[in-house]
């Protein structure tokens, strides 16, 4: 048993290191890549401007991409060096990815089952950041339940046409492109009427409407589409073998050791501010209940870090996955749920105070953190369908009645 | 990077659960719950002996095999599955205790006896008065005429009846350490105290006892020595308490494949099998803390203690948990004496209380996050 890398992944993280230090700008932020570029004449056409240039200037660096083959752009990376990436990343707050969701979702997708043209048109603009990509599953009637989908595409000699609406959509109105589920055979059971197309954002018939989410800001969109015409070419596999490919790319495993530093990070700041708040006479943090909770959170990432080695050593091992991907999404999304519920009891009666207020705690952080971490179980798969994949594929208790 | 047992821990766990399923069927605790205290019958014991257990994490010169901690606590492990009584896992920690003193004259007499199960050591840390561990030891060690007496009050002494000899911790003006006192010398009065789980324990009055020998690892290095040594005892019983999560599960597991109400398997309910997808979560949770605190017992590292304590506490919690689990799903037949059931929520509750419960190790982990806020674990 060892947790230790190689002297070749140690000299790997050390040029990341030093590569990070020498793009993050003045006091680790890559803020000033994002605001150089976007001062740029050509810029004022491109809201994005600043967070293409990031990822564009990762790509070419080479630390974008990492699991995809060398043939289109990427790295042929080792398991190890996509965690220590994407450790050193989290560890130095990187600024989030624009185009995350081509990167770790239709990339992947494209490279195991895209055909070549597909590939070839595909995943450059996606390591560029060229292209973003937004993800058209869930519908209103189609969540958990998601092969009960009903956005229909009907051939109609080159091309599909495809009406109906999708939900949920992360940052469909700053995406040119969509991968999205649609029916197309109406008649076969469920999961086996599903197929997966690509669809490009400028076609007609395309109506977005984002939706202002419960923390009060935009994310997500509902999507209109009406006979909206795709070629046939966009196809992904093969006709109505949709369901399986969408499968592999929920199914993408991933350690989950970036999340850890990200947590262990909130921690530090829990740990700072219960030191700086009042209680009586004394700090927030003499109190030992408020000291034991910490402790436990201190506990719950420290296990899930050493979860997600056991995960990295399966892989490189090249066992079966084991049960680490679904435990570490279910029992992360809960302690980051934790975490902000006892952010919010150690403000105690300032817990409360509003963002503008000059009472405000930390400048109102947590509440933002509060939401934004109740999402974490909801999105990405509900921790319900993960208790039931846990049930089902990992203790092997009998299988839900469905179709 | 391979964050998992070796081969041979998989093997000897395999080996040890084999054993175990055949040698110690749940049958004989339950049994020994009426006929306290629960202790290894005499020839399982002999057969334990022969398989090298005790020795398993001590030196090769003293007959042990030169393991380390985490194969040690692979065999906890079984026995906290298997409901395995003491004295083994006592004598397993006696053992590392007297080949970690390198104390000459005992690790060349007493710790082969030990191994070889002709002599039975058992260890004394706990005191009344409600806290646990090192810094709450008050008995005291003085040096008379060449001679160390210990004179103190312990409690939870496992297996102090059934013991030769005691390593007990006592104080001087130099802090905490052990000695070794033989169970019958002038001074020592040992009574019996009583787990909920018939496991057997002692309450020691020591009164001027003389000990054998001098401070164990002598003065400079004797503190650390106990405080490795409970460190060490502490991640076992988290390993005992792993083994009796996981026991506890599948037994909640094969009963809801099985169980039909309603006209289905009681697996099926979301009620049901999400209660159990969570207690997985909490076992694979505490499996990981389990091997980082193993892996950094073994490796020396900084963060092994509070990495220890990680261990214990969640998996106090857990097995508890599991247990409790068990008992709410199987229904009725959870709440009979012959089902395994309470068998499990009796040692995970009395362990869980054990080398500090949960509470205690949350404490310990505050004080080094107070001490040394940095990212915990660089591997």
């Amino acid at each position: 048993m060892d947790l230790e890398f190689s002297k070749a992944d140690e000299d790997y993280r050390q040029r990341l290191r030093a590569w990070l230090r020498d793009n993050l700008g003045e006091g680790g932020s890559a803020n000033a890549v994002m605001r150089q570029a976007e001062k740029d004449p050509g810029a004022a056409k491109d809201p994005l401007a600043g967070a293409r240039a990031w990822a564009r200037r990762l790509h070419e660096a080479g630390y974008v991409g990492l699991a995809w083959p060398k043939e289109y752009g990427g790295q042929d990376a080792s398991f190890t060096e996509q965690v220590i990436c994407a450790e050193e990343m989290a560890r130095v707050r990187t600024p989030p990815l624009i185009n995350t969701i081509g990167l770790t979702i239709i990339g992947p997708t494209l490279v195991q089952h895209g055909s070549e043209e597909q590939k070839r048109r595909f995943l450059p603009r996606i390591l560029s950041a060229d292209d973003l990509w937004c993800q058209g599953f869930s519908e209103p009637e189609a969540g958990s339940d998601l092969a009960s989908l009903r956005c229909r595409a009907e051939l109609d000699g080159d091309e599909f046409v495809v009406n109906g609406q999708k939900v949920w959509t992360s940052l469909a109105f700053l995406s040119n492109w969509m991968f999205l589920l649609v029916r197309t055979d109406p008649d076969a059971p469920k999961r086996e009427g599903i197929s997966y197309l690509l669809l490009d954002m400028k076609t007609p018939g395309i109506n977005v409407r984002p939706l202002r989410n419960a923390a009060g800001g935009q994310h997500f969109s509902e999507v209109f589409l009406d006979d909206v015409r795709v070629p046939r070419d966009n196809l992904v596999g093969e006709l109505n073998r949709g369901w399986s490919i969408a499968r592999s790319s929920l199914d993408h495993e991933r350690s989950g050791l970036s999340g850890v530093i990200a947590l262990e990070e909130t921690l530090g700041r829990l740990w700072r501010m219960a030191g700086g708040l009042k209680r009586g006479t004394d700090q927030a943090l003499a109190d030992a209940g408020a000291r034991r909770a910490l402790a436990q959170h201190w506990i719950e990432i420290e296990g899930l870090r050493h979860l997600g080695y056991r995960t990295l050593s399966d892989q490189i091992a090249g066992k079966p996955p084991g049960p680490g991907a679904s435990v570490g999404k279910l029992f992360a999304s809960e302690v980051r749920q934790e975490m902000t519920r006892t952010a919010l009891q150690l403000e105690g009666p300032l817990g409360p105070v509003a963002k503008r207020s000059p009472h405000v705690v930390e400048r109102g952080r947590w509440h933002a953190a509060y939401f934004d971490a109740l999402a974490h179980s909801i999105g990405g798969g509900t921790s319900e369908i993960m208790r039931n994949v846990i049930a089902e594929k990992v203790l092997g208790l009998p299988r839900l009645q469905d179709d | 990077m391979d964050f998992d047992l070796s081969e041979e821990q998989h093997a000897l766990q395999e080996m040890a659960r084999d054993f175990l399923a055949e040698r110690w069927p749940t049958e004989r605790s339950r049994q020994l719950l009426d006929a306290r205290p629960a202790l290894i019958d005499d020839d399982v014991w002999r057969e334990i002996v022969e398989m090298g257990w005790l020795g398993v994490a001590a030196s090769e010169e003293a007959g042990g095999i030169g393991g380390d901690v985490t194969t040690a606590a692979v065999l906890c492990q079984e026995a906290g599955r298997g409901v395995l009584p003491g004295p083994f896992e006592s004598s397993l920690v006696a053992a590392i205790a007297l080949d970690r003193s390198r104390d000459e004259a005992l690790c060349k007499n007493l710790l082969p006896e030990l191994i070889a199960g002709s002599r039975r050591v058992s260890v004394g840390i706990e005191e009344p008065g409600g806290l646990y561990g090192p810094d709450a030891v008050s008995a005291e060690a003085r040096e008379e005429a060449g001679v160390w007496r210990v004179s103190g009050h312990k409690i939870l002494v496992p297996e102090a009846n059934e013991a030769d000899r005691l390593l007990v911790a006592a104080r001087t003006s130099q802090g905490p350490a052990l000695w070794c006192v033989p169970a019958a010398a002038e001074g020592v009065t040992i009574n019996r105290m009583d787990r909920m789980d018939a496991q057997s324990c002692g309450e020691v009055i020591l009164e001027g006892a003389a000990a054998e020998g001098g401070v164990l690892a002598g003065a400079e290095r004797g503190e650390a020595l106990l405080r490795e040594v409970y460190d060490i005892w502490t991640v076992l019983l988290a390993a005992d308490l792993l083994g009796s999560a996981e026991a506890s599960l599948e037994l909640t597991r094969l009963y809801a494949c099985e169980r039909v109400q309603f006209g289905k398997p009681i697996g099926t309910f979301q009620a049901v099998s999400h209660r159990l997808a969570d207690t997985l979560v909490e076992v694979e949770i505490g499996r990981s803390l389990l091997f980082a605190a193993c892996l950094a017992l073994d490796e020396g590292r900084d963060n092994a203690a509070p990495l220890v304590s990680a261990a214990k506490a969640w998996l106090g919690d857990t097995a508890v948990a599991a247990a409790e689990t068990a008992m709410q799903i199987h229904g009725g037949v959870g709440f009979t004496w012959e089902y395994d059931v309470h068998l499990h929520l009796r040692r995970a509750r009395c362990n869980a209380a054990m080398q500090g419960d949960a509470d205690h190790h949350r404490d310990r982990i505050a004080d080094y996050m107070g001490e040394s806020w940095v990212a915990p674990v660089k591997a």
